[in-house]
């Protein structure tokens, strides 16, 4: 017995020394430097399945254009690689896919993650491997900002977008000076995103003498007929700030099911014109419709070429955008290493000497001084046509 | 009073399709004594069937059947889907191990649950479907219907709630007016008895998993034609439903029907006059607190082992 004893431990232990060394190595590898000559990795992490696939479907699409297209502008080599996180799933996908790419040495940087609850959950991982991520969709406010002497990005953390500090206002200004409402209710779902931006809208409503009803429910219900019955009858506006379109459009279908006529407003989550489509209804979004901007025109041609069944969205755009800013930090990474990067952490201590002129959602990219956000950016809003289109109304 | 009756009918429409899935968990565990936790996922599938058969139909905006018939068919064809594969599952998963300990069937029924909705996840996708039963003949079945107090009560919930009572009724009447009934009855009180009495224990098993599966398939379909539907719905609409059917008293059919709409109540009135982000806790807590008082629930009968 006790030799079995002592033979298990010493199993065990030479588990933790093994682990141990493995872990070591890992931290090892991804410090090595690399040629800016060779092929290096791009990861976009973004839900390609599940209910906000439709997004990721549209990051990837816009991510494998720009890598096709982009690199050799740059003097790069670049493979993009992709991982899945679906919303479903909690935060567990992002951090496993973290974990894999930050023991590649040759992934240089993340597109993505798309979703707050997962950049928040995998940023530290990133971090300490020393890549740099740039998210086309996070907008969670404590990704950039410190709030409450909090702060859930790293110094490696970037997004192309403006955070929920801009499109909280953005949808509350337009509901009290737009929509002219009274009564609003407001909902979350316990998860980061929803709740940051309900309680920014919650509060400038408030400011503004709207009366707020909060309502939150788990982002896994799927009958919202007991929450219909709580929004009150008088109520003008109902903000519904979901990841999953279907989910608005039920919602909105339940409320006309209760002869209820509140407007519902969805944010960036819900913007999907072939799920949520129901006419009347708003959603908000960082980015405007690019096919206005004269200098998009070729981008949109070839990637409409590489995508023949897709159509333009809001979520792709960004994303290109992101490839962009990387490439660019990579390449003054390399110039600054005389054609080394020496560590993959310079990328993203190089990415705030970045700017773009001609940026795909118009006018010159800039970083701002303060955080990793872009200078002055703006949220859009649409309102819903009859033929379930998206119309810009702000 | 309009708020109660608007939650009351909340209750009773969630309600009577946690009453179809409890139906199933409850006849599957009187015959075989066995939990079959992948029951939830025999309504997901179910609801997908009813996409499937509603797309190949023409879709909720243009059918190309009339309303009635579409609905009968898909409902017919979640049900005879999920019939099939109950028998699939109980001949693969748990025939083998109908002699083992209790515990291995139990952990069988667990994995063909995480089979089934992680099949049905790398087959579609995770993305949600929705039947869009609001297009159908351009809204009636969310306008039509009739008034209650000030209360409109839509067309598509007197259909779930309908087609719920009917279905037990029927069930009742297979299991207490037929020979295959009595038969099942006679398994459930001692299969090594009912076996050397001449009864097919094989086929009543069999029969059993049809009836069960059946009814999680018509659930199914009530719930998708309300809400989107996804690979991992019946995850959490299967606890609901084995919740529904322990507060009945497991075993029992009208215990599962009221259970099932009691439960319904309960997260609808939860969520009207307490709070909405606690609704899942107070179901789970009912769970708890029969485990723990009641656990033969409102229905169920004590088991008299004689020494």
């Amino acid at each position: 017995m006790k030799k079995a004893m002592a033979i298990a431990v010493a199993v065990v232990a030479a588990s933790i020394v093994a682990a141990a060394a493995s872990g070591g190595q890992k931290v090892a590898s991804a410090a090595q430097s690399i040629s800016c000559s060779s092929p290096m990795k791009l990861a976009m992490v973004t839900p390609i399945t599940g209910a906000a696939g439709f997004l990721g479907t549209e990051q990837l699409s816009w991510a494998k254009y720009a890598v096709a297209t982009l690199p050799q502008k740059y003097g790069l080599k670049v493979q993009l690689v992709q991982g899945d996180t679906p919303v479903e799933q909690g935060a567990a996908p992002a951090l496993a896919v973290a974990q894999k790419y930050a023991s590649d040495p040759k992934v240089v940087g993340i597109i993505g993650p798309s979703t707050s609850g997962d950049a928040e959950a995998s940023a530290q991982t990133y971090f300490q491997a020393g890549i740099t991520q740039i998210s086309p969709s996070a907008t969670d406010i404590p990704l950039t900002y410190t709030v409450n002497g909090k702060k859930l990005g790293t110094p490696a953390f970037f997004r192309d977008v403006p955070a929920n500090n801009i499109e909280g206002p953005t949808i509350a200004a337009y509901i009290v000076d737009t929509l002219k409402a009274k009564n609003v209710v407001v909902f979350d779902f316990q998860e980061p995103y929803s709740q940051g931006l309900a309680s920014v809208i919650s509060a400038y409503l408030t400011k503004h003498n709207v009366s707020v009803t909060r309502l939150s429910a788990p982002n896994t219900t799927t009958d919202y007929s007991a929450y219909v019955t709580k929004v009150p009858s008088k109520t003008d506006v109902v903000v519904f700030p979901t990841q999953q379109p279907p989910a608005a459009q039920t919602f909105a279908e339940q409320l006309v099911e209760q002869g209820k006529n509140a407007v519902v407003f969805g944010g960036d989550g819900a913007d999907a014109p072939a799920q949520f489509k129901h006419a009347g209804d708003y959603v908000a979004n960082f980015a405007p419709d690019i096919s206005g901007i004269p200098a998009d025109a070729p981008i949109i041609a070839g990637w409409q070429k590489a995508n023949p069944t897709m159509s333009l969205g809001s979520f792709g755009p960004p994303t290109y955008g992101a490839v962009q800013l990387m490439l660019a930090a990579i390449k003054v990474t390399c110039a600054q290493g005389h054609g080394t990067i020496k560590s993959r952490a310079d990328i993203y201590r190089n990415m705030k000497k970045v700017t773009i002129k001609n940026w795909i959602l118009g006018g010159t990219f800039k970083w701002s001084t303060k955080t990793n956000d872009p200078l002055n950016a703006h949220f859009y809003i649409f309102k819903i046509q009859s033929d379930g289109k998206y119309k810009l109304v702000n | 009073m309009q708020f109660f009756i608007q939650l009351t009918l909340d209750g009773l429409t969630i309600g009577s399709v946690y009453a179809l899935v409890a139906l199933g968990y409850t006849l599957i565990y009187g015959v075989l004594k066995l939990l079959n936790f992948a029951h939830g996922d025999v309504f997901m599938v179910g609801s997908f069937i009813g996409y499937g058969v509603l797309q190949a139909l023409g879709g909720a905006a243009n059918p190309i059947v009339p309303v009635w018939l579409l609905l009968l068919l898909v409902t017919l064809a979640a049900m005879a889907g999920c019939a099939v594969l109950g028998v699939v599952i109980e001949r693969f998963a748990y025939r083998p191990l109908r002699d083992a300990p209790r515990i291995a069937p139990l952990i069988s029924a667990l994995g063909v649950s995480f089979f089934l909705a992680n099949s049905m996840q790398l087959l579609f996708g995770a993305q949600q479907f929705n039947y869009a039963s609001y297009n159908l003949s351009g809204g009636a079945l969310y306008f039509r219907g009739f008034d209650l107090d000030g209360v409109h009560v839509p067309l598509l919930r007197i259909i779930t709630i309908g087609a719920a009572f009917v279905l037990m009724v029927i069930l009742w009447f297979l299991v207490n007016r037929t020979r295959t009934g009595k038969a099942m009855r006679a398994t459930s009180f001692d299969r090594e008895a009912a076996s050397m009495l001449g009864i097919d224990i094989d086929h009543v098993i069999v029969f059993t998993f049809i009836l069960g599966s059946a009814l999680a398939g018509a659930a199914g379909v009530m719930f998708a034609l309300r809400v989107p539907t996804f690979a991992a719905v019946g995850f959490t609409t299967g606890l609901k439903g084995f919740t529904a059917a322990v507060i009945g008293g497991i075993g029992s059919i009208p215990g599962a029907m009221i259970g099932g709409i009691l439960l319904g109540c309960a997260e609808s009135y939860t969520a009207g006059y307490w709070t909405t982000a606690w609704s899942d806790l107070v179901v789970f807590s009912i769970l708890i607190a029969f485990m723990i008082f009641r656990p033969r629930g409102l229905f169920g009968r004590v088991d008299i082992r004689k020494v």
